[in-house]
């Protein structure tokens, strides 16, 4: 509203010249003009969500971003453009928040932990293999058990978000998967976006590994686990698919460690300390060098021909 | 300083320095040095606003990955044509090993490193240097010991099924840290604190110094920045070895040229190396 106010503003200085009456009257028909404009849009958009059961005309709104439910403050704004163009963008709201119609829209809300439950278990009826995967996987048998280690396990919509679920098959999405389940395992994403794999892909190289390339996304499982993509058995096969060349000893690659931390293998942590110290010392030596013969050729007058070499 | 004249008898003398292999070899170092630090440092500082930019510009990572490869052709062009000179000028006994004109490390460099510390505090006079200087010697071993290891670190990076079908996937690791630190090492040493100020920084060669280029310098800067080698050669009778009328014609105008754009290019790599490091320091 802000903009169509400042628009008009504009167009009112340049009829300062007209009589007031008239001035005025243009203005109300321009604001007019705008308005329905701007109602007309937002009729459109709430619309193309096709069959969202009119949920936009209020969620749409950018003031239920922050309302007061049972006295606490919630986002209850459901972004029309962004949802569209989500992978869920033609799906009505009710595909996931059943039960909630057109004619009584919020008659489920009288428990909100069901309904947001309800939201989220819904998944499973469309990605019924998603599920079944993440089921058996580690996270899935995490989720049922509750937290371990104060982190809880993560479900479909911590990996994928609920109303801006991304296609997976992109370059953005790709690239936010490190920061994903760098949320839970930061020290694992740090040590991974220190590799070749992990910069190429940050950098934009679509070709180079994710996280769920080699660990899976929905079947993970510790490596321990004979199932697990990178179990002692499954190891090179999953790098063979990028690969395809690669044997045996190319799985002994690390691909988390830091190498100034003494878990690193000895001659990793032996050659980082060696440079480090090297580059420490060269630097300290090369500045200081620098500085002083700086120093003394401006003392001696040595930089604009004036005095002679000694 | 670099456009410099003596009249010795009245026609303009020179002491020339480099030959035309030396100076083509410089060309090469140049150009691929350059080459691999814009491709190669965006990579190792992923986390800086400007990798991002600077890896767009170069045509992305692929982009990027492919220049590296093709300059690491040329760099070790240049390290096989040293090596190879090197190894003619022992075998062939094209001059001493050892000695004052030999680039070879030896007892007055350090002397001389004392020296210029002591002249750098007003402690005494500036040390007299032969042929080459400590930092000299300094940069040429450096940058072929870096090459070396650089290069073949990159080799099995380059080649990673084909490095571990006979080494253990962790030399990979290794190669990595060594490569990525040695780059950066490197970079350092010739972009900021050693050969850059050589070249540009130092009060004898300040703003530019001409002689990788043209070969030659006049030659009563030679007297002044090399005396040791000039009395030597003086005592010896060797003097005329060395110096020669003033080359004329197109090429040195040529090379006051390409000077010129070399110096450009390297401010511009030193520039965009340091927005790489700084940046993610600061922000
Ligand atoms: C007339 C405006 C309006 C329409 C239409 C509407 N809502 Fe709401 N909705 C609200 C308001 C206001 C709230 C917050 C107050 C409340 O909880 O009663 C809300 C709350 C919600 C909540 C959150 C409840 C909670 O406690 O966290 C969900 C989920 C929801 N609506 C979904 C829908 C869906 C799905 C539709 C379409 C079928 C819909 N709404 C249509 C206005 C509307
Ligand atoms: C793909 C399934 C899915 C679709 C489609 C969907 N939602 Fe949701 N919605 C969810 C999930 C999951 C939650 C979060 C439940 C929770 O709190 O964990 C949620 C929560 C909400 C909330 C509560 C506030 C919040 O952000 O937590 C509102 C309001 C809401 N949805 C409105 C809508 C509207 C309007 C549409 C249609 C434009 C829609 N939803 C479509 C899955 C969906
Ligand atoms: C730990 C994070 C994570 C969890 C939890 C998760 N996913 Fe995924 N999901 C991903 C990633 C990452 C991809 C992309 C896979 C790829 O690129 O190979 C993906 C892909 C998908 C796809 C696209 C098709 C495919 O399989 O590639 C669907 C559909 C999907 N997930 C649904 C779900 C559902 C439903 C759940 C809950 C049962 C769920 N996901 C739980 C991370 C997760
Ligand atoms: C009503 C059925 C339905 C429900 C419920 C549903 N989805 Fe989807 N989902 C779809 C459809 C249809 C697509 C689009 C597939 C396509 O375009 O190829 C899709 C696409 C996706 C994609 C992108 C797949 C790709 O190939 O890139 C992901 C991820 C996803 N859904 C996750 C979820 C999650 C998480 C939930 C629960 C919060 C959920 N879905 C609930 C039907 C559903
Ligand atoms: C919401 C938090 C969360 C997110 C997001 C998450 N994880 Fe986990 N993950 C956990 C927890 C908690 C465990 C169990 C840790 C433990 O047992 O020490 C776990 C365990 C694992 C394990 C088993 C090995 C181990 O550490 O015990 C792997 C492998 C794993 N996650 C990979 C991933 C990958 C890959 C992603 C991203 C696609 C991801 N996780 C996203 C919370 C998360
Ligand atoms: C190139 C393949 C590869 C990629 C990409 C990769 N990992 Fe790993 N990851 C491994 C291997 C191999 C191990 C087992 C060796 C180890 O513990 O370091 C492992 C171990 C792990 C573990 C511990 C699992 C266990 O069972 O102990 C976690 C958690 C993990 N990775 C998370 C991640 C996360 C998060 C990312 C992305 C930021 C990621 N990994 C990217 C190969 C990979
Ligand atoms: C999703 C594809 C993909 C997977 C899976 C994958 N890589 Fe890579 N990897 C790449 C790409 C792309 C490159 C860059 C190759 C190039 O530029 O020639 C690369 C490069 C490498 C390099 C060379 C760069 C360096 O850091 O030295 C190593 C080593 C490597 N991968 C190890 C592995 C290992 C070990 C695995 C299995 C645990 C694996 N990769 C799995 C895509 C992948
Ligand atoms: C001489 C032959 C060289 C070869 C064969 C080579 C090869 C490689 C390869 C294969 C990579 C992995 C990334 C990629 O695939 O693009 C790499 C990375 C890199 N190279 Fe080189 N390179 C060479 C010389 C140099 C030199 C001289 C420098 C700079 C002084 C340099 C700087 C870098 C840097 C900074 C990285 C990124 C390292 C990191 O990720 O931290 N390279 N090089």
């Amino acid at each position: 509203m802000k903009t169509v106010a400042g628009a008009a503003g504009g167009f009112a200085k340049e009829f300062t010249c007209l009589r007031r009456g008239a001035g005025f009257g243009i203005l109300a028909f321009i604001l007019l003009v705008l308005l329905t404009g701007e109602v007309a849009w937002a009729q459109e958009s709430a619309q193309s969500a096709e069959g969202d059961n009119g949920c936009l005309v209020c969620h749409g709104q950018e003031y239920l971003g922050s309302v007061e439910v049972d006295g606490a403050a919630q986002d209850l704004f459901v972004g029309p453009e962004a949802y569209e163009e989500s992978a869920h963008g033609l799906l009505p709201c009710a595909s996931c928040h059943i039960g909630f119609t057109h004619d009584n829209p919020h008659q489920m809300v009288t428990n909100a932990e069901f309904f947001a439950e309800t939201a989220r278990e819904a998944c499973r009826n469309c990605h019924a293999d998603q599920f079944e995967m993440y089921q058996q996987s580690y996270h899935g048998e995490l989720s049922r058990g509750g937290v371990a280690g104060g982190v809880l396990a993560p479900g479909c919509t911590d990996c994928h978000g609920m109303h801006q679920v991304q296609r997976v098959d992109t370059l953005e999405y790709r690239q936010d998967i490190q920061q994903i389940c760098g949320q839970c395992h930061g020290g694992r994403t740090d040590t991974f976006l220190d590799t070749y794999h992990g910069k190429a892909i940050t950098l934009g190289r679509e070709a180079s590994a994710t996280c769920v390339d080699c660990h899976g996304s929905h079947f993970i499982l510790p490596t321990t686990n004979p199932m697990s993509t990178l179990s002692e058995a499954n190891h090179l096969d999953t790098c063979q698919t990028c690969h395809p060349d690669a044997d045996e000893g190319f799985t002994s690659f690390l691909v988390h460690i830091q190498p100034t931390s003494t878990d690193a293998p000895l001659i990793v942590f032996a050659v980082a300390i060696f440079y480090i110290s090297m580059i420490v010392v060269v630097f300290a030596f090369g500045g200081i060098h620098t500085l002083l013969y700086i120093y003394r050729g401006l003392k001696n007058g040595l930089y604009f021909g004036k005095g002679g070499h000694h | 300083m670099a456009a410099g004249t003596d009249a010795l008898e009245g026609v303009r003398l020179v002491y020339r320095r480099f030959s035309a292999f030396h100076r083509f070899n410089h060309y090469l170092v140049m150009i691929s040095f350059f080459g691999l630090v814009l491709t190669g440092i965006p990579l190792k500082f992923k986390d800086s606003l400007w990798a991002e930019f600077f890896m767009g510009l170069i045509g992305g990572v692929e982009g990027a990955g492919f220049i590296h490869r093709v300059m690491a052709v040329f760099n070790f062009t240049y390290f096989f044509l040293e090596m190879g000179y090197m190894s003619w000028y022992v075998a062939a006994r094209k001059g001493p090993i050892f000695g004052p004109d030999s680039i070879v490390p030896s007892k007055k460099d350090w002397q001389d490193i004392k020296g210029m510390f002591r002249w750098f505090l007003g402690r005494g006079p500036k040390p007299r240097f032969n042929r080459f200087t400590y930092w000299e010697k300094f940069d040429f071993w450096a940058l072929l010991a870096g090459t070396f290891l650089i290069g073949g670190t990159g080799l099995m990076m380059w080649f990673p099924e084909f490095t571990t079908s006979f080494l253990p996937g962790v030399s990979l690791n290794v190669a990595l840290v060594l490569h990525s630190n040695e780059a950066f090492l490197a970079t350092g040493v010739i972009f900021i604190f050693v050969h850059f100020f050589s070249a540009h920084g130092r009060p004898e060669s300040f703003p530019a110094d001409e002689v990788i280029f043209s070969g030659s310098l006049p030659l009563d800067h030679y007297i002044a920045d090399r005396p040791a080698e000039y009395e030597n050669r003086l005592r010896a009778g060797t003097l005329d070895q060395v110096v020669r009328p003033a080359p004329t014609g197109p090429m040195t105008r040529v090379n006051s040229w390409l000077m010129v754009v070399f110096s450009a290019v390297a401010l511009f790599a030193a520039t965009y190396t340091m927005l790489l490091v700084v940046w993610p320091l600061l922000f």
